[in-house]
């Protein structure tokens, strides 16, 4: 593996200074490449980013998020997804498109305070994100312990191909159901729901340790008190 | 004429003619905001707290390329020596307007189109220099918050009093003082983004001034940052794998 | 991150896990249904006031400060001291607050909190004349909201007597040319009782004590009850639209009677803590 320089930045602070390419959270000015938030940055020879620590929830396109219905008019649901915009979700991506306000009503499909586990289908600068519900394990979220982490963080919870997730899911014999937007939903035995949650909270204070992955093993092994 | 400066060189609270006054930063005191943060600087007490970027209410309001930014400066009734009336008087207007100016070249805002990001000051309690605290306040909280930024803002006055130039002026060196040269900065950028001066200076004695101011603002610099890597990263390796 | 909304709204199944967990006297935060979260009251907070006092109870966060001037009395009680209590839920408390006048909420807030110290004669106000019928002492008591996780009464009210109660203010006294003059003397206020406030929320049967935000966004009906040191009730106000029974609002007085001496020593202990330092 190629070296890679890290340190933690500030906005404004120089990260380094030379023949770089800019890949995330970085400006150039001249040579010199500025954090634009708090974080971790990173030098290797692909270019200079800064994994952020904190920072709204931005949509991307196929982005699985969890949403909250907060309102619905007669042909769209308003869902709060924890980002700057509300998103919408077409009735008619939900009843089909013979969809037809007079026949169906939106508030028995699901009514306000309802969550939600959606995809982003479109979210441009101009426009509000629109949601759909169509695809495997999509759909109402009935049941679950909802925990809520900085958006910046949700990677990390992740993991490297969704390392950490399974390690998580197989030490509490829970599901977690994780939308990009910093809200998770826990399903599972209640021990197991208290484990996952205290996991899922250090990997929100640990997410910029290196040893956060051996925390966590630890913690999930029971040698490790929280 | 009060006394400003004793014939030790030192001023009513015993500081010397470049020598700040206690600072002290707090991130994340807020927990239903965005980013938040605390400033003590001399008897300034002072709140800042971000909500946003989020969704423009009234709709018109919104602008499509970019965020707006929107300030309050508001100081509580008990926070100065007479009660002040809650409601926003023109001093207070003005001060949110100048501050919205000095942090706005720092933030990306075309990052957030069709937006708003709003930032609440609340002077509990105030001593001469309460903009400046409010600015550095602010960008504490802004970077608390993850908003995208080209370089913090960091803001302090140097001033004029007895016939000589002096950095952070309290309450008592504004009111009684010669002139009062409140600047803030994007230290690393190097760039100016709040200038006021009120009262006499000779050329020679405002360079000096502005060039002290600066140098306070890279010292409150290091505060501010040192505050944010205390929040963020506490104690451990840097460190992904 | 939450948008501009007019209210909070609260997940379902959040909502059902409340009802489900109440049914088993048990809440979302682990308390019982008579629980106190803790409260932290720190006095002296503010030098340049004539009584401060930050107040923490949970999540929910406020700062009370008390100026103490010279005004005219009312024509209808020109015996009397004047008390002005004003409320505000600053716009940085909560995503939902707007800046603005206070609504009708803040008023309502600080309306209760200002009954509780008046009716329990906690500052005596016939203290407070310097010239009968045309001076008197006017303390202003004003409260900001900083962060808000529900029972803003209790929180207000607590962080209102605990400034009223460390206040301190140069004695003055009126010459002979009947002009007011201050001397080197620094004296509290004239403080004849502390009241304490306790408040309940109704979610279905249930009522459980110092409800947050979450609790609020659902509940059916609030109470607030204010007691004096002799367990005697001075001040209440029921809120929302939601209705008690006539057991319920009994059963309240008697839980709140009991929670205010609780209180009352945490109170205490805040406002002794300053007269020491």
């Amino acid at each position: 593996m190629s070296e890679v320089k890290r340190k933690y930045v500030t906005p404004g602070e120089l990260i380094a200074t030379g023949n770089y390419k800019p890949i995330s959270n970085v400006i150039k000015v001249k040579d010199n490449f500025y954090a634009i938030k708090i974080g971790l940055a990173e030098i290797s020879h692909e270019g200079i980013r800064v994994i952020p620590l904190s920072g709204p929830y931005i949509p991307k396109v196929d982005d699985l998020v969890i949403g909250k219905i907060v309102d619905y008019s007669a042909f769209s649901w308003e869902v709060d997804i924890n980002s700057c915009f509300f998103a919408y979700l077409p009735a008619q991506s939900v009843f089909g498109r013979n969809f037809s306000p007079d026949r169906e009503s939106l508030p028995e499909r699901f009514s306000i305070g309802d969550l939600i586990y959606a995809k982003v289908v479109t979210y441009d600068r101009t426009r509000n994100p629109i949601l759909s519900i169509s695809g495997h394990g999509l759909g109402q979220i009935p049941k679950g312990e909802m925990v809520k982490i900085g958006p910046a963080k949700v990677p990390r919870l992740i993991g490297k191909k969704g390392s950490m997730i399974k390690t998580i899911e197989s030490a509490t014999n829970c599901r977690l159901i994780i939308g990009q937007n910093g809200i998770i939903l826990i399903v599972g035995p209640p021990d197991g729901v208290l484990l996952a949650t205290q996991a899922i909270r250090m990997v929100e204070s640990e997410a910029h340790l290196a040893s956060l992955v051996k925390d966590i093993q630890s913690l999930l092994s029971g040698s490790r008190e929280v | 004429m009060v006394e400003l400066i004793n014939e030790k060189g030192l001023r009513i609270d015993g500081r010397g003619v470049d020598e700040l006054r206690p600072l002290r930063i707090e991130v994340g005191v807020l927990k239903n905001a965005d980013g938040s943060s605390y400033i003590e600087m001399g008897k300034n007490k002072i709140v800042a707290a971000v909500y946003g970027p989020k969704e423009v209410h009234p709709k018109h309001l919104a602008l499509p390329d970019r965020s707006v930014l929107r300030c309050r400066y508001h100081m509580a009734p008990f926070s100065v020596d007479v009660r002040k009336p809650p409601q926003p008087s023109r001093r207070e207007i003005e001060i949110s307007k100048v501050i919205r100016e000095a942090l706005e070249p720092a933030l990306i805002l075309e990052e957030y189109p069709r937006t708003a990001i709003n930032i609440y000051l609340e002077v509990l309690q105030a001593d001469g220099g309460s903009r400046c605290a409010g600015i550095t306040a602010s960008a504490v909280a802004l970077a608390d918050a993850g908003i995208s930024m080209r370089d913090m803002v960091v803001a302090c006055a140097a001033g004029k009093i007895s016939g000589q130039v002096v950095i952070d002026l309290d309450d008592t060196e504004d009111k009684e003082g010669d002139a009062d040269l409140p600047i803030a900065i994007m230290p690393n950028l190097n760039q100016v983004t709040l200038f006021q001066l009120d009262g006499i200076m000779a050329p020679e004695e405002f360079e000096k001034a502005f060039n002290m101011a600066v140098s306070a603002c890279h010292q409150i610099y290091e505060v501010q940052r040192e505050a944010l890597i205390d929040k963020y990263f506490g104690k451990g390796e840097a460190g992904e794998e | 991150m939450s948008a501009v909304k007019r209210s909070m709204v609260v997940e379902r199944l959040r909502k059902d896990q409340m009802v489900e967990l109440l049914s088993k006297e048990k809440r979302l935060d682990n308390r019982g249904l008579l629980d106190l979260r803790n409260i932290v009251i720190e006095t002296g907070v503010i030098e340049r006031a004539s009584g401060s006092a930050k107040v923490q109870v949970g999540n929910t966060q406020v700062i009370a400060g008390v100026k103490i001037e010279t005004g005219e009395p009312f024509p209808d009680t020109p015996d009397k001291g004047l008390l002005v209590v004003n409320a505000e839920v600053l716009p940085l408390a909560s995503a939902y607050a707007e800046p603005g006048p206070p609504d009708e909420d803040a008023i309502e807030l600080a309306r209760v909190v200002d009954r509780g110290v008046r009716e329990s004669k906690m500052i005596d106000l016939s203290k407070l004349i310097l010239i009968p019928g045309r001076k008197v002492h006017a303390v202003f008591v004003d409260v900001n909201v900083l962060n808000v996780d529900g029972n803003l009464f209790d929180a207000t009210s607590y962080a209102t007597v605990a400034s009223i109660a460390t206040a301190k203010m140069p004695k003055l006294f009126v010459d002979q040319n009947g002009q007011i003059k201050r001397t080197e003397e620094i004296i509290p206020l004239p403080i004849k009782s502390i009241p304490v406030s306790v408040t309940l929320a109704r979610i279905g049967d249930v009522l459980l004590v110092d409800p947050t935000s979450e609790e609020e966004a659902v509940m059916d009906a609030r109470i607030t009850l204010v007691f004096d040191e002799e367990d005697n009730v001075c001040a209440g106000q029921k809120g929302q639209p939601g209705t008690l029974n006539f057991d319920q609002v009994k059963l309240a007085a008697n839980i709140a009677k009991v929670k205010a001496r609780e209180v009352r020593k945490i109170i205490l202990g805040g406002i002794t803590k300053d007269a020491k330092g």
